[in-house]
C-alpha cells in the first residue's frame, strides 16, 4: 500500500523544479491567510481548485475529504461558540461569528488542498533535494530521506505486529479509556524494539557505503529553474499583490466580529 | 541548545532520528486512536512515543518527533499549522531529557530508567510540563493565525499527550530502557560531555520553563475563555474588536514563550553524559 | 602477487561481553577468488565481515588484537568510509540497508559519498542496476520491492563504489526460492570477474558448490580452510560444526564410499558404476508406513471450501482452493512469496476471511467465530519473535494469552511452566526475553502459543535465520508436539525440513493448489516443484532419478541394496 499522495502525472505543475512549487505552496498559505470573508475565500479556493485541476491532483480529494469535512465542522462550530458578534441569529449563535467560523473553515481546508496538491506533484526525493538546495544541511535532509522511506514499512510491520497479538487474544475494544490506551503496550513495545534493534546495522550500512568519508558530496537529482518556473512565479506574485493590496483597502474582513 | 546541532556528527544519532521520525509518523496514521477533535486531535496511545524517544535518545528524540509529527502531516494535513506541530512535537521530545538532569544532584543515580518513586515523580511532573508546552506552542500559533481559538486546541493538546504520557511512558521505559543500553543507543553513552551544554543555571531553568510553560498555557487559557475583561480593562486596555485573528492571546502568550527559550538554554545536560560516563568505566 | 585480503592474527572481543569473538583468525584472500565462509550462530563469520572494512575496529567499542590487511593498507588506520572504495558489504537484513526514496537514489548514494561526478554516476547506475537484473527500476520505491528484490539492490547500491573486493554476510538467509535463486545468479556472474574478490557467508550447502575455497569458523577459530570440494566431503568436520553436509555425500560416507560425490548427478553416476540398487520392497515399505499414518489421523479439524480471497485492493490472493486439515497431521504449506501461502493460513485462525467459499475449524465457520475464540483453538506462531515479544520476563510472556482470556493465577503458572518445558526452556521464566537469542526467542514465542493450549498450531517459516542446529532443535521439538497430540501446519519453504519432518504438503502457485499429498507423492514430481518455482533436496532428487522417492539420507540407506 502507498501511503504517499504523490501521483505520477506528466504535467506543467510536475515539471516545475521544487523550490518553485515550495515558494507557491507558502503563497497559497498566505492568499489563504488573507481573507476571512468566505466569499473571498471562495475566490482563492476556486484559484487554488483551478490549480489543482491543470495538475490532475484533485482526484487525491477522495482520500482526504473526511478530514476537509470534519475540520470544516468542528471550525465553525469553536468560532461560533467562542467568538461573538454583533447581531444574534439564534440560541447563542451571532451572525458574525458564523460566517467568521465559516471563513476560517474554509482557510484551514484551502490550505490543505494546496499542501495536498504540492505532494500530489512532487516526488519525496524532490521536496529534500529541493531543501538541500535551499540550505538544509545535507544530514538533517537524510534524516527526513529516510524517514519517509521507512514508513510503508514500519507501518506495514505494525500491521503484523496487531495481527499478530490479536492471534493470542488482544482486545482493544473493552475497557475504559485508561485500559484500552494501556492495552496499546503489546503494540507499541514491538514495533519500537525491531526498529530500534536495527540501528546498528543501518549505521553501519551507512559508513560501509562512505556515509561521512569525505566533507562534500554530489548531487544524482539535478534540479533547475526554468524559464517556466520564472513565469509562473512572476504570474503567481503579481497575484498576491493584488490580493494584498485588496486586503489593505479594507476588504475581505469580517466587520463586527471579535473572540 | 549546542547538543541539538553536535548530535548530527553521529551516524547512530542521525539514524535515531530518522528511525524515531519514521516510526512515530507511521503509528499516527494507522493507530488511528480515540477522536476528539477530528482532524485536529485525538488520543492517540502513539503520542506517548516523543515522550519516550526525548528521555532514551535526548536531541535525537526531539528531532525525530518534530520530523514524526511533520512526515505524518505528509498523508493529508500539510499545513501552516505543520510548522507549529513541528516546533510543538520537537519540545515534547526536548524537554524530557532536557530537564531531566536539573532534578538530580551530582552523584545521585540519573538514569533514564523510571524505576525508582523520585524518578517516577520526575516523569510524571516532566510529562505534565511539556505537554502543556507542546500544547502551548500550536494553540498559540494556531489561534495567532486565526484557525482555531485557543482555549479549546491547548487544553485538548495537553490533555491527550498528557494521558498517552502518564499511563504508557512508565511501563515503556521501564522495558525499553536496559534493552536500549544494551544495544548502546542512549544518547548519554554515545554524545560526548564537550558537545552538551553545562548545567550552570540549571535550577533557574528549571523554575523558569514552569513559569513559562504553565504560566503561558493559564494565560491563555482565561484570556481565551473570556476571563480577561477585568485583567485587560484593569490595565487600561481596550479590547480589540472586529478583523481577523485578535492578537490578545498572541502578545499576551510572547512573554511566556520567550521564557521558555531562554530556559531551554539555561538548562544544560552535560551532567548526564558525564554521570553515563562514570558509569561505563566503573 | 599481495593478496587482495590478509587477515593475521585477528582477535575480537566486543565491548561488554566476556569472551572474544574471534581468537586469533589468519587468513588470505587471492584477488579474484571467490571465498565461501560457513559456522554455527555465533561462531564469528559475522564478525569477520565487519573487520574488513574497518567497522571494526572503527564502529564497534571492542578490542581487536592483529591485523587486517586491504590491498596492503591495514584497517587500522582511516576511517570506515574510506575503505568503503574497496571492500562493499552487505548485509543479511536487507530492510535495514535501504534509505532513499527511489531506487535510482539508493544505488547513487555511494558514489554521491565520495564525489562522483553526476554524468559517471547516471553511467553508474544503469550499469549496476542490469548488473543485478533491475533495469527499469530506477523510478520504483524501495518498499514496493520484493524481499529479493531488495537484497539485489542492496548489492548495487554497493557494486556502484566499484569495490574490488565484495563480502555479502548471509545474503539469502530471509528469502524465498526464487528471491535466493537471483542472488545466486549474480554470485554467479560475479565470481568469474577477475577484478572482483568475492566473500559469502553461506548457510545453503547446496549452493556452495561454486567456491574456490570454502573457510569453516567453530567457535571463533578457522575449523578448516581448503578448496571448496574438499571441504564439502569431509562430512565429519560439517557435522562438528553444525554445518549441514550435503545429502548425498553424507549418504555415500555412511555406504564407506571414498572420493566422495557431491551433486545429485554425480551421486547418479556413482550409485550406477557400483551397481546398486534401489528394493522396491523396501521402498514399498516406507509407502506402506506413510499410508498407514492416515489411516490414523483423527477427525478433520479445518476444512475448506472453494476458498477464493480478494484484498481490499484488488488483488485476488486465493482462488477456489479445497483443503482438508485432520487431527495429527503434520502439513507443510510451500510456494514462494506471493503464492498465497501466507493468505491461506491466515483464514484459520480468522485474521482473514473468505471473500467467497467457506472455512470450517472444528465445523463451524470462522467468520462466526472470531479470532478470540479461534485463537482457542487454532494458535498462530509469526514468523519474526520481534513481533510479538513485549514483556519484562519470559514468564510475563508467556502468561500472556491465558492472561487475557481471564484464567487464575494458578492455572496460569502451570500453563507457562508445561509451555516453556514443551519448548525446552524450563527454568526460563525470570529471563530477559530481548537478550536471549534468535532461537531461544522463537521457542518463547511458540511457547506462548502453545500455553493456550490449541489443538492446532501455525507455524510462519520457523526456521528462519537460525542455523543447521538449531534448525534441527525446533524441528525436533516441533515433531515432538505433534507426536503429542498438536495438530501441525508449517508454513516454509525449506524443504529439507518439509522432507524430512512434514507428513503432508500443498504447494500453492498463483493463489491456487498446484499439487497436495503426502510429502513423498508431492516430492516425487520435481517438474511442477520447478513450476512453483521449488526444489526438492539434493537426496530426494537422487531418489527421483532412481525412480523411487525418499526423503532423506536415512531412507535412502534403508532402501539401496548393494555395497
Amino acid at each position: 500500500m502507498d501511503p504517499f499522495l504523490y501521483l505520477d502525472r506528466d504535467t506543467w505543475v510536475h515539471r516545475l523544479d521544487p523550490r518553485t512549487k515550495m515558494l507557491l505552496l507558502i503563497g497559497a498559505f498566505v492568499l489563504a491567510f488573507l481573507f476571512v470573508n468566505p466569499l473571498y475565500g471562495l475566490g482563492v479556493l476556486a484559484v487554488v481548485l483551478a490549480f489543482g485541476a491543470a495538475a490532475k491532483s484533485l482526484v487525491n480529494l477522495k482520500r482526504i475529504w473526511f478530514i476537509l469535512f470534519m475540520i470544516a465542522v468542528m471550525t465553525v462550530i469553536l468560532w461560533t461558540v467562542f467568538g461573538s458578534g454583533v447581531s444574534p441569529l439564534f440560541w447563542f449563535v451571532e451572525y458574525e461569528a458564523l460566517l467568521y467560523g465559516i471563513g476560517a473553515a474554509l482557510r484551514i481546508d484551502i490550505m490543505i488542498v494546496a499542501g495536498m496538491i504540492f505532494l500530489s506533484t512532487t516526488r519525496n526525493e524532490e521536496i529534500v533535494t529541493g531543501l538541500v538546495k535551499l540550505g538544509i544541511p545535507y544530514r538533517f535532509a537524510f534524516a527526513v530521506s529516510t524517514a519517509l522511506r521507512l514508513v510503508p514499512t514500519i507501518a506495514a510491520t505494525g500491521s503484523t505486529i496487531g495481527q499478530a497479538q490479536r492471534s493470542r487474544g488482544l482486545d482493544l475494544e473493552s475497557g475504559n479509556i485508561i485500559q484500552r490506551v494501556r492495552k496499546n503496550t503489546p503494540l507499541l513495545i514491538p514495533v519500537f524494539v525491531s526498529t530500534i534493534r536495527s540501528t546498528n546495522v543501518f549505521s553501519m550500512a551507512l559508513e560501509s557505503k562512505g556515509f561521512g568519508a569525505s566533507k562534500e558530496r554530489t548531487y544524482f537529482l539535478r534540479l533547475a529553474m526554468g524559464r517556466r518556473d520564472a513565469v509562473v512565479l512572476l504570474v503567481f506574485a503579481l497575484m498576491l499583490i493584488a490580493a494584498v493590496t485588496l486586503r489593505l483597502m479594507g476588504y475581505g474582513g469580517v466587520e463586527g466580529f471579535s473572540r | 541548545m549546542k547538543e541539538i546541532f553536535t548530535m548530527w556528527r553521529h551516524t547512530q544519532m542521525v539514524v535515531l532520528v530518522a528511525l524515531s521520525a519514521a516510526i512515530y509518523a507511521a503509528v499516527l496514521i494507522p493507530f488511528k486512536g480515540f477522536t476528539i477533535i477530528p482532524g485536529f486531535t485525538e488520543v492517540r496511545p502513539a503520542n506517548v512515543f516523543p515522550f519516550v524517544f526525548g528521555l532514551l535518545f535526548g536531541p535525537a528524540g526531539a528531532w525525530g518527533a518534530a520530523i514524526g509529527n511533520l512526515i505524518g502531516d505528509f498523508f493529508g494535513t500539510l499545513g501552516p499549522g505543520s510548522i507549529a506541530g513541528f516546533i510543538g512535537n520537537f519540545f515534547l521530545g526536548f524537554l524530557p531529557y532536557k530537564m531531566w538532569g536539573s532534578f538530580f544532584r551530582r552523584g545521585e543515580n540519573m538514569e533514564q530508567n523510571v524505576n525508582s518513586g523520585k524518578k517516577l515523580a520526575v516523569y510524571i511532573a516532566i510529562t505534565i510540563l511539556a505537554s502543556a508546552i507542546c500544547a502551548v506552542w500550536i494553540a498559540w500559533f494556531n489561534d495567532l493565525i486565526g484557525f482555531v481559538p485557543f482555549a479549546a486546541l491547548a487544553s485538548i493538546i495537553t490533555v491527550n499527550n498528557a494521558i498517552a504520557g502518564l499511563v504508557l511512558g512508565p511501563i515503556l521505559l521501564l522495558v525499553l530502557y536496559p534493552r536500549v543500553k544494551r544495544w548502546g543507543l542512549l544518547w548519554t553513552e554515545i554524545m560526548s560531555p564537550d558537545e552538551v551544554p553545562a548545567s550552570r543555571f540549571q535550577r533557574l531553568g528549571n523554575l523558569l520553563m514552569w513559569v513559562g510553560g504553565l504560566g503561558g498555557l493559564i494565560v491563555g487559557l482565561a484570556l481565551g475563555l473570556g476571563l480577561y475583561e477585568q485583567g485587560i480593562a484593569a490595565a487600561g486596555f481596550a479590547p480589540t474588536a472586529g478583523g481577523a485573528g485578535g492578537l490578545t492571546i498572541g502578545l499576551a502568550l510572547l512573554p511566556f514563550l520567550i521564557l521558555i527559550v531562554v530556559a531551554s538554554f539555561l538548562l544544560g545536560g552535560r551532567e548526564q553524559v558525564e554521570a553515563a560516563e562514570e558509569e561505563t568505566s566503573r | 602477487m599481495e593478496p587482495a585480503v590478509s587477515i593475521r592474527d585477528l582477535a575480537y572481543t566486543y565491548r561488554g561481553q566476556k569472551g572474544p569473538a574471534l581468537h586469533g583468525v589468519s587468513l588470505d584472500v587471492a584477488q579474484g577468488e571467490f571465498v565461501v565462509i560457513m559456522g554455527h550462530s555465533g561462531a564469528g563469520k559475522s564478525t569477520l565481515c565487519t573487520s574488513l572494512n574497518g567497522l571494526i575496529p572503527h564502529f564497534f567499542r571492542g578490542r581487536m588484537q592483529g591485523e587486517v590487511l586491504i590491498e596492503g593498507r591495514s584497517t587500522r588506520e582511516g576511517k570506515v568510509g574510506e575503505f568503503a572504495k574497496d571492500v562493499g558489504l552487505v548485509f543479511q537484513d536487507f530492510e535495514a540497508q535501504l534509505f532513499s526514496t527511489n531506487v535510482a537514489l539508493e544505488v547513487a548514494f555511494g558514489p554521491e559519498n565520495f564525489e562522483v561526478d553526476r554524468e559517471e554516476m547516471v553511467r553508474r547506475v544503469k550499469s549496476v542496476l542490469s548488473q543485478v537484473k533491475l533495469e527499469g527500476f530506477e523510478g520504483r520505491q524501495p518498499a514496493t520491492l520484493s524481499g529479493g528484490q531488495k537484497q539485489r539492490l542492496a548489492i548495487a547500491s554497493v557494486l556502484a563504489m566499484e569495490p574490488s573486493i565484495l563480502c555479502l554476510d548471509e545474503p539469502t538467509t530471509d528469502l524465498d526460492p526464487i528471491g535466493k535463486l537471483g542472488i545466486f545468479e549474480i554470485a554467479e556472474e560475479l565470481k568469474d570477474r577477475d577484478d572482483v574478490t568475492l566473500i559469502v557467508v553461506e548457510h545453503e550447502t547446496e549452493e556452495t558448490l561454486d567456491a574456490d575455497r570454502i573457510v569453516v569458523l567453530r567457535d571463533g577459530r578457522i575449523a578448516a580452510d581448503r578448496p571448496a570440494r574438499e571441504v564439502l566431503r569431509d562430512v565429519a568436520l560439517l557435522e562438528e560444526s553444525s554445518v549441514m553436509p550435503l545429502g548425498v555425500a553424507r549418504f555415500f560416507r555412511e555406504k564407506g564410499v571414498e572420493e566422495l560425490p557431491l551433486t545429485p548427478e554425480e551421486g547418479l553416476e556413482r550409485f550406477k558404476r557400483l551397481g546398486w540398487r534401489v528394493s522396491p520392497e523396501r521402498h514399498g515399505e516406507l509407502v506402506e508406513a506413510d499410508e498407514e499414518r492416515e489411516r490414523g489421523y483423527g477427525e478433520a479439524l479445518i476444512e475448506v471450501e472453494g476458498l477464493s480471497h480478494r484484498y481490499p485492493n484488488g488483488v485476488v490472493a486465493l482462488e477456489s482452493v479445497d483443503l482438508e486439515v485432520r487431527r495429527g497431521e503434520f502439513l507443510a504449506v510451500l510456494g514462494q512469496n506471493g503464492s498465497g501461502k501466507t493468505t491461506l493460513v491466515k483464514h484459520f485462525n480468522g485474521l482473514l476471511e473468505p471473500t467467497e467459499g467457506s472455512v470450517r475449524v472444528e465445523g463451524e465457520e470462522t467468520a462466526e467465530q472470531g479470532i478470540r475464540r479461534l485463537g482457542q483453538r487454532v494458535g498462530y506462531v509469526f514468523q519474526n519473535p520481534d513481533h510479538q515479544i513485549f514483556s519484562d520476563t519470559v514468564f510475563d510472556e508467556v502468561a500472556f494469552g491465558p492472561k487475557v482470556r481471564g484464567f487464575e493465577e494458578d492455572e496460569i503458572t502451570e500453563r507457562v511452566s508445561e509451555a516453556l518445558a514443551a519448548v525446552g526452556l524450563e527454568g526460563y521464566e525470570e529471563e530477559d526475553p530481548f537478550g536471549l537469542t534468535k532461537g531461544e526467542r522463537q521457542r518463547v514465542a511458540v511457547a506462548s502459543v502453545l500455553a493456550v493450549r490449541p489443538d492446532v498450531l501455525i507455524l510462519d517459516e520457523p526456521t528462519t535465520g537460525l542455523d543447521y542446529a538449531e534448525q534441527r532443535s525446533m524441528m525436533d521439538l516441533v515433531r515432538r508436539l505433534n507426536e503429542a497430540g498438536s495438530t501441525i501446519i508449517a508454513v516454509t519453504h525449506t524443504m529439507w525440513v518439509v522432507a524430512e519432518y512434514a507428513h503432508r504438503a500443498v504447494v500453492m502457485k498463483d493463489g491456487r493448489t498446484a499439487l497436495s499429498g503426502t510429502v513423498r507423492e508431492v516430492f516425487g514430481k520435481e517438474e511442477e516443484l520447478r513450476d512453483a518455482a521449488l526444489r526438492p533436496p539434493h537426496i530426494v532428487s537422487l531418489g527421483n532419478s532412481l525412480g523411487h522417492t525418499v526423503l532423506s539420507v536415512e531412507e535412502m540407506l534403508g532402501v539401496t541394496e548393494g555395497g
